[in-house]
């Protein structure tokens, strides 16, 4: 029955979940807690933090964390969009410049960083331009692919009954490539959290990020751990939010 | 044709344009240097330039090996078995989508700086998406070649060397070629992040030297074994391929 | 002491299934016995369990109640010594030639690779696929890739071929042209053939025997036995009347079936 099997999978996620737990709590305490930081030891940080005790500035930082993904992925998804469409409408140019936007994809983004920080600075411009970088690759690419797998045939049928341009995009292309192009800005969001996460954490002032260092530095790992938590929050949250819009976007089209 | 034309013209107009720009003094040359200095930085910074990519590449080749052989076995393993399947795959992915530069300070603080935390980071980075993908194609092998092989009386052992195993080997391929870009990331993430010996940390300290040049030409270096280092591995793929069509 | 003659005996065999929406019955009470050399078709409407009964002669699928023998001996599980399965789709190998993918058996059996090589080769030629050695699957067209299949499950040299609908995939012409060219390769190798059709043309083109089954839960309704030599022509007066009475047996149990 397969009501029964499904209890069954869960009961043992479940148990997993609990196992591994007690196995980190019994070991982080063997071992130096300060190093293993056993799940109990990370509770009452985690309430020191969201009561604001260990650090106050936790929602500014929190604030300026949000503001440089918004601004970054704002930014990814203007050029992304507009890269994009350029490349994708006019077949030569599409032909020729997607393999090098594919290339540049070949390299670990985070090669580009020190140059940004050279250029930025530790302020918050670096991390945006950081997050901008990596999420605007998966846009461009998904709005390239998107429009490549729509069929000619429609467009040479809409042309057919007089459709200008604009229409065109609107009525046949937009919907057809919908699908790849929600994914394509998911992963997008995605991506730039995870650089101005990465952009705060190898080196800022301030933000999540540069909490995160702080604490670390000073082997507060319970804070360290409680921060990583919030941030973690953060993370899962966007992309929560990411799916539950695609799936409103999908509505649109169905 | 036409289409290398166009992409020689670019590169040639953009290198120009950029070189011009530099010139004429429109840009702080202590940020933007012009393409002929980070020229003659790279023949500066050359034989050190190489050493660093060679100790970068070391750990990534190691962390690679690794990865490839955890991932795959993981990811035989679990995909194959029903109950491991369907307990641990969300786990599995919630592993991969978790940016893992959040736990990069306690790995560093559990095995210090050096090889260690590389290579160790390298792996947590390249596993995932292999693991992944070789589930996903254990999962869809076709029921019907299963079907054939027990027909046929294979043993167990028979049908995971047989069957299954060349039946995942595209997927293999995709997550080892996806792979190569992940471990080479988390190398260089580590060595940025606790000045580990490496392209990571020249490329950090160039930075905070503000040379501007030398870091150019370590960025386009690495930037330029990255990219062969992945075209090799797709023409192995395309090789290895020649019964998909 | 006498030879015996029936190569498969299959008595009182009954299989359930369990669905999402209750048991069912997919087979009651089956008997049937094949004497050896003989090509035996099993014809009925969908869901009637032909597949089920050929998936326990090849040993895959185990039933609920009554017994299987294969030379006497009961079916425990696959077989491949004795008996050799063709399934409706090829199902081959995409990764392997021609040449591999018929030396497969072979090759699970451990069998020398010169030697596999050699029997793989020499089906080459009556399986019409010389020069076709060394092309992949997605080179051969529908009714090249169920030769190789055929040629795969000849390749063990097995007593008894099990072939559940395996031209089903295939066009008109190609089925027909199959299966003549199946029937030459049974009387050359004189095998022991359980096959099963919808086509009507098929089983009495190709069969010694004919069971009919029944609509869902499936039992043998009826046998016909046919002595007629081959090839045989389909438009004489007595192949004309076994058409229709085989006609009127199978179409009572398809109209159940689709109710």
């Amino acid at each position: 029955m397969p009501r029964a099997a499904a209890m069954t999978v869960v009961a043992f996620r479940l148990g997993l979940l609990a196992f591994v737990l007690a196995v980190w709590e019994i070991a982080g305490r063997m071992v130096n807690p300060l190093l293993g930081v056993p799940p109990s030891a990370v509770l009452p940080s985690l309430r020191d933090l969201l009561l604001l005790r260990s650090y106050p500035d936790l929602p500014a930082s929190l604030l300026l964390t949000v503001r440089e993904i918004a601004t970054a992925y704002l930014l990814a998804v203007a050029a992304g969009l507009g890269c994009g469409f350029m490349l994708g409408m006019h077949r030569l140019v599409g032909q020729a410049w997607g393999p090098m936007l594919a290339a540049l994809y070949a390299v670990p983004a985070v090669v580009w960083y020190p140059s940004l920080m050279l250029f930025f600075g530790l302020d918050a411009a670096s991390k945006i331009a950081f997050g901008f970088l990596l999420g605007f690759f998966p846009i461009a690419l998904a709005v390239l692919a998107g429009i490549r797998q729509v069929n000619p045939q429609l467009v040479v049928v809409a042309r057919a009954y007089g459709a200008g341009t604009v229409t065109v995009f609107r009525r046949v292309m937009l919907p057809a490539m919908l699908f790849t192009l929600v994914g394509g800005l998911r992963t997008g969001l995605a991506l730039c959290v995870i650089g101005v996460v990465v952009g705060e954490i190898l080196g800022s002032k301030a933000g999540m990020g540069a909490l995160i260092n702080h604490a670390y530095g000073l082997l507060r790992t319970g804070d360290y751990v409680a921060l990583v938590l919030v941030t973690l929050v953060l993370i899962v949250g966007s992309d929560v939010l990411a799916s539950l819009l695609e799936r409103r976007a999908r509505g649109w089209t169905e | 044709m036409k289409v290398r034309i166009l992409q020689l013209v670019t590169v040639i107009a953009g290198l120009g344009a950029w070189e011009l720009v530099a010139r004429a003094g429109w840009v702080d040359p202590l940020f933007v240097p012009a393409p002929s200095a980070v020229a003659l930085a790279l023949l500066r910074i050359g034989r050190g330039a190489l050493a660093g990519l060679a100790d970068t590449l070391g750990k990534t080749a190691l962390a690679y090996v690794l990865s490839v052989v955890l991932g795959v076995s993981a990811g035989v393993v679990v995909g194959s078995v029903r109950l491991l399947r369907d307990v641990l795959s969300p786990y599995v992915i919630a592993l991969y989508g978790i940016p893992k530069i959040l736990v990069l300070p306690w790995i560093v603080l559990l095995l210090g700086y050096g090889t260690t935390p590389a290579v160790f980071y390298g792996v947590l980075h390249g596993c995932f998406p292999i693991m992944v993908l070789v589930m996903g194609a254990v999962r869809d092998v076709d029921r019907t070649l299963v079907t054939v092989a027990r027909s046929y009386g294979a043993t167990t052992w028979q049908l995971y060397w047989k069957v299954l195993l060349p039946a995942i080997v595209p997927s293999v391929l995709g997550g080892m070629r996806l792979g190569v870009v992940f471990c080479l990331l988390g190398v260089l993430v580590v060595e940025m992040f606790a000045g580990v010996r490496g392209m990571g940390h020249m490329l950090g300290s160039y930075a905070n030297g503000f040379q501007a040049p030398e870091l150019f030409a370590a960025t386009a270096l690495v930037s330029a074994a990255s990219i062969a280092i992945v075209l090799v591995l797709d023409h192995v793929n395309d090789k290895l391929s020649r019964w998909r069509g | 002491m006498s030879a015996r003659p029936e190569l498969i005996t299959i008595e009182g065999v009954t299989k359930r299934y369990l669905t999402s929406s209750g048991p069912i019955e997919a087979l009651h009470d089956v008997s049937l016995s094949v004497d050896e050399g003989a090509f035996c078709t099993l014809i009925g409407p969908s869901g009637c369990g032909k597949s089920t009964l050929l998936g326990m002669l090849g040993g895959l699928v185990t039933p609920d109640q009554g017994r299987l023998r294969v030379e006497g001996k009961p079916v425990t599980g696959p077989d491949p010594r004795r008996v050799a399965t063709v399934f409706q789709e090829a199902g081959l190998f995409p990764w392997r030639t021609t040449l591999q993918n018929v030396e497969f058996g072979l090759e699970l059996q451990g069998v020398p690779a010169e030697r596999r090589r050699r029997t793989a080769s020499e089906l080459l030629g009556p399986l019409g696929l010389s020069g076709f050695a060394e092309k992949y699957p997605r080179e051969l067209s529908g009714g090249m890739k169920q030769r190789v299949a055929i040629g795969r499950a000849l390749a063990l040299d097995a007593k008894i071929l099990l072939m559940d609908e395996p031209f089903g995939a295939l066009d008109e012409q190609t089925r027909v042209l199959m299966g003549e060219w199946l029937l030459d390769i049974w009387r050359r190798t004189r095998k022991t053939v359980i096959f099963v059709t919808h086509s009507l043309h098929e089983a009495l083109f190709l069969s010694t025997r004919i069971a009919v089954m029944t609509a869902r839960p499936g039992r043998i309704k009826a046998a016909l036995d046919l002595t007629m030599d081959y090839p045989r022509g389909m438009e004489s007066s007595e192949m004309v009347a076994l058409r229709a009475k085989l006609w009127s047996e199978i179409r009572e149990e398809s109209l159940r079936a689709m109710r």
